[in-house]
């Protein structure tokens, strides 16, 4: 049997319009059957706290801030899934694991995997997500 | 195939994604994907315009045989035989 294609996505920012953007690109990925790692670093391990990763008033937009109200409220018009709910979704369909920075989980004052939402599957170090990214066809970084 | 041929097609699964955007419909489809047997028919609904290239390119990558696509008054349906 033919071995599925891998996706490598390092996941820095924690802005919600990236996270949606990063959550379509994780549906797409898993539509083709792909084994997708997902590398959560700094900004992303804040969207990943438990208290915060459901929560569109704590999340930041990092850019045209002044857009995020208008942003929030077409998605929700349009009955698109949250950031959450798509990598939820993709967890449901396909071989998709997320790994959270030690480092950048100590950054935020999380360095439990009790402190993530329950799809986190591990804290890692960088290491592994280098060889990661050199192991995989696709390698995004958002 | 014709636009009367597809609607006169004998469809094993029909998944109504009208009330989603993309990737709704993409994912729906291959979620009912797995839920037929070779050979066998799904029309997936859709309003989202970037589905209807998006679903027929996914088909023939995966090995599915699209078979065409019929539009109606504000949506489309698209017939893709599982591969």
């Amino acid at each position: 049997m033919e071995e599925n294609k891998k996706m490598c996505m390092v996941l820095f920012s924690g802005s919600i319009d990236k996270l949606t953007a990063a959550g379509v690109l994780l549906s797409g990925a898993v539509a083709d059957d792909m084994d997708v790692d997902i590398y959560v670093l700094l900004q992303g391990a804040r969207a990943f706290r438990k208290d915060i990763a459901d929560d569109p008033n704590k999340l930041n937009m990092a850019e045209n801030v002044d857009l995020k109200e208008e942003f929030v409220k077409s998605l929700q018009n349009l009955k698109v899934k949250t950031w959450l709910e798509f990598f939820k979704e993709a967890k449901s369909l396909a071989n998709v694991k997320i790994h959270i920075c030690g480092l950048a989980g100590k950054v935020w004052g999380a360095d439990k995997l009790d402190d993530f939402v329950d799809i986190a599957d591990d804290i890692v170090g960088i290491g592994e997500c280098i060889t990661a990214t050199q192991e995989s066809d696709v390698h995004l970084f958002i | 195939m014709t636009q009367e041929e597809l609607t006169a097609l004998k469809v094993n699964k029909i998944v109504d994604a009208r009330g989603t955007s993309c990737p709704g419909p993409l994912l729906a489809a291959k979620k009912a994907m797995g839920e037929i047997n070779s050979g066998e028919i799904l029309e997936v609904l859709s309003a989202d315009e970037g589905t209807k290239k998006d679903i027929p390119k996914w088909a023939t990558k995966k090995k599915h045989e699209y078979l065409g696509t019929v539009e109606e008054s504000g949506f489309f349906k698209i017939y893709v035989k599982k591969g």
